[in-house]
């Protein structure tokens, strides 16, 4: 269990204010907010590495506010993974166990059960500097989880990864956290890896959390225009009726919308899908089309570098967004006729609200 | 003016220039060396060499600087990391203070070393503790003063190229603050710490100016090799001075070779 109480710092400019949260035991934690939010700092807090002159941390029982890191138990994997380039795989996973004072036969039984934890049994001899990637994430979080810590601290783990990778290790993640049941605190910029991960979120922006929710509540019941904007304003319709159709697949009618969901569950009472995962098109799109329909746009308008288009489908007001680029190539305008797609796997369904 | 130089034939222009600069440099160094070649021969040159004068001055002179370096890496490390890594009120103050050797000429360093001997507390601590003037002791005491800010200078832009995150993982990962500095932060600087400390050992091999204003030019005694060269040319004996003149090029190309070799095997961090 960590308790954040009353946190607030000062760091030059950069200002943390009043952070109030609490961690449960085992529980997988997402910090979202955008670049420059005070996420980074907020870990840092609980890694040690800010003297806190204001507020209270409390570990388990334990109030470790003024404690140095090396007094706290945490592991902490920081962003780019800063592994030490000195030494090798598999002296980088052991770094922590030597300073434990570990015996040698410790130490190596301990470092073979984490590489096959985290798959990288092949790369223990390697030089850190020839890893990819992907790589050198494994190798960060095996070392941060040699000493046994209370509790994970990931800063952006996935950030530095292509798509394909980061996709696979957001799953290898919570495996490894599921098998360990640590207690784990992520952050992130990035909300679809807040919604597949977390078991609760903490939006924070500019130094304030500004909600704290399951990952569902969140983006169906965003606390104020700011969340809301950061999420990205998600299409919420509330669902009429909710059909099983087998496989985990369910069928929803949202006014006059008919929607095929992925869904294991109880009843759905609303879904929600973000505007940048609807396909627009002027031409009806080739094939079956699962959660296609036609509509016509009642308002176009330019947000930085997308364009928000608004599209009345039936009685329905869906919003899409497109990149900008994408939008000169396209010749759309008020009261055309266009074709759009909800991608299926991208809906988020919602049971009920407490 | 620059309005002419545009196109390919201002870039001609503009390498001949910088070229013919490097050139010119080039040429004027060699010029001096043949010019040294010229003046003396071969077995001239070896017994100069290998004279007894010439001997004592090479094993006092890297004797010495050693001792120097190492002292002065052993000061610099500790300050070089403090002003890399703290912020304190006054620090912008202290660290230019600290390069004032840097600036200042070493002869009125070696000379402020001789008038601070010269004071009670000085002549007590050269008297009772360790003699330094017109002493052995003394080179060492200058070669420090002169050398140490540039070792705090190398030593500083390596630490400052080290990110301060690789301390604070090894800080979780159960080091205290000095364990941190010995088992990653050091490591991360060994490569600048080798190379400083070529760099200032071979500063040290050459340096007169506070050398003989606080040990003196004693043949025998405190002749150093600059100190060797100095007292040849004064008593007009130009072949041993060229003798001497080769060694600290030899030792100075050797410095810079190893350093070179170093810099480029460093850690891609």
């Amino acid at each position: 269990m960590i308790e954040i109480k009353n946190l607030s710092l000062h760091l030059g400019e950069f200002h943390l204010k009043d952070i109030n949260l609490s961690i449960g035991d085992g529980e997988y934690f997402v910090i979202l907010g955008p670049t420059g939010a005070g996420k980074t700092v907020l870990m840092e807090c609980l890694a040690g590495l800010h003297h806190v002159k204001q507020g209270e941390i409390w570990m388990g029982q334990r109030e470790v506010t003024h404690l140095a890191s090396e007094e706290r138990n945490v592991g902490y994997v920081p962003q780019d993974y800063v592994l030490f380039p000195f030494l090798n795989v598999v002296d980088n996973i052991a770094f922590g166990l030597k300073m434990a004072k570990c015996s040698g036969s410790e130490i190596q039984a301990r470092v073979n059960e984490l590489a096959d934890l985290t798959g990288i049994s092949h790369l223990l001899h390697r030089n850190t500097r020839s890893l990819s990637g992907g790589e050198k994430q494994r190798v960060a979080l095996a070392r941060a989880l040699a000493p046994s810590p209370g509790i994970l601290l990931l800063d952006e783990p996935l950030g530095a990864l292509d798509l394909r990778t980061a996709k696979y290790l957001r799953l290898e993640l919570r495996r490894v956290h599921h098998g360990l049941g640590l207690t784990t605190v992520h952050i992130t910029h990035d909300l679809m890896e807040a919604l597949e991960m977390a078991d609760r979120v903490a939006v924070i922006q500019n130094g304030q959390v500004e909600q704290v929710a399951e990952p569902e509540e969140m983006l169906f019941y965003p606390e104020g225009e700011r969340v809301a904007d950061f999420i990205g304003a998600p299409n919420i319709l509330n669902c009429d009726y909710c059909r099983d159709l087998g496989q985990g697949i369910i069928e929803v009618g949202c006014g006059g919308l008919k929607l095929t969901v992925p869904h294991e569950g109880g009843h759905v009472r609303k879904v929600a899908i973000l505007p940048r995962h609807i396909y627009v098109s002027e031409t009806r799109p080739p094939g079956l089309s699962v959660n296609g329909f036609q509509g016509s746009i009642t308002a176009i308008k330019t947000a930085g570098n997308t364009v928000r288009i608004w599209i009345d489908v039936d009685d329905t007001n869906l919003m899409a967004e497109v990149p900008s680029y994408i939008f000169e190539e396209m010749n759309l305008a008020v009261g055309k006729e266009v074709f759009l797609i909800l991608r299926m796997r991208r809906i988020r369904c919602y049971e009920s609200h407490n | 003016m620059f309005r002419i130089l545009k196109g390919a034939g201002g870039d001609r222009v503009f390498r001949v220039a910088t070229i013919g600069a490097l050139v010119l440099l080039a040429v004027f160094f060699i010029g001096i060396i043949v010019s040294m070649l010229a003046y003396t021969d071969w077995d001239t040159f070896v017994s100069a060499l290998f004279s007894e004068e010439i001997l004592f001055a090479i094993r006092l002179s890297v004797m010495t600087a050693t001792i120097a370096a190492i002292i002065a890496i052993l000061i610099a490390v500790p300050v070089a990391y403090t002003i890399s890594r703290s912020s304190f009120p006054g620090k912008d103050i202290v660290d230019s203070l600290l390069d004032l050797p840097i600036v200042v000429s070493p002869v009125a360093l070696g000379a402020a070393l001789l008038v601070f001997f010269n004071t009670p507390l000085g002549s007590a601590i050269d008297d009772d503790v360790l003699k330094f003037v017109f002493a052995v002791p003394g080179i060492v005491l200058a070669q420090v003063t002169v050398i140490s800010a540039l070792a705090i200078r190398l030593l500083k832009s390596t630490f400052d190229s080290i990110d301060l995150r690789y301390e604070q993982v090894a800080r979780t990962l159960g080091c205290s603050k000095p364990e941190a500095f010995f088992r990653v932060t050091l490591p991360l600087a060994r490569d600048g710490l080798i190379a400083s400390s070529i760099l200032t050992w071979a500063r040290a091999v050459g340096e007169f100016g506070a050398t003989v204003m606080l040990a003196g030019a004693t043949a025998m005694k405190t002749e150093t090799l600059p100190t060797a060269i100095f007292l040849s040319l004064a008593t007009a004996d130009v072949e041993k001075a060229i003798a001497v003149i080769f060694v600290l090029i030899i030792i100075a190309v050797v410095a810079l070779l190893a350093i070179r070799k170093i810099i480029g095997r460093r850690y891609q961090i």
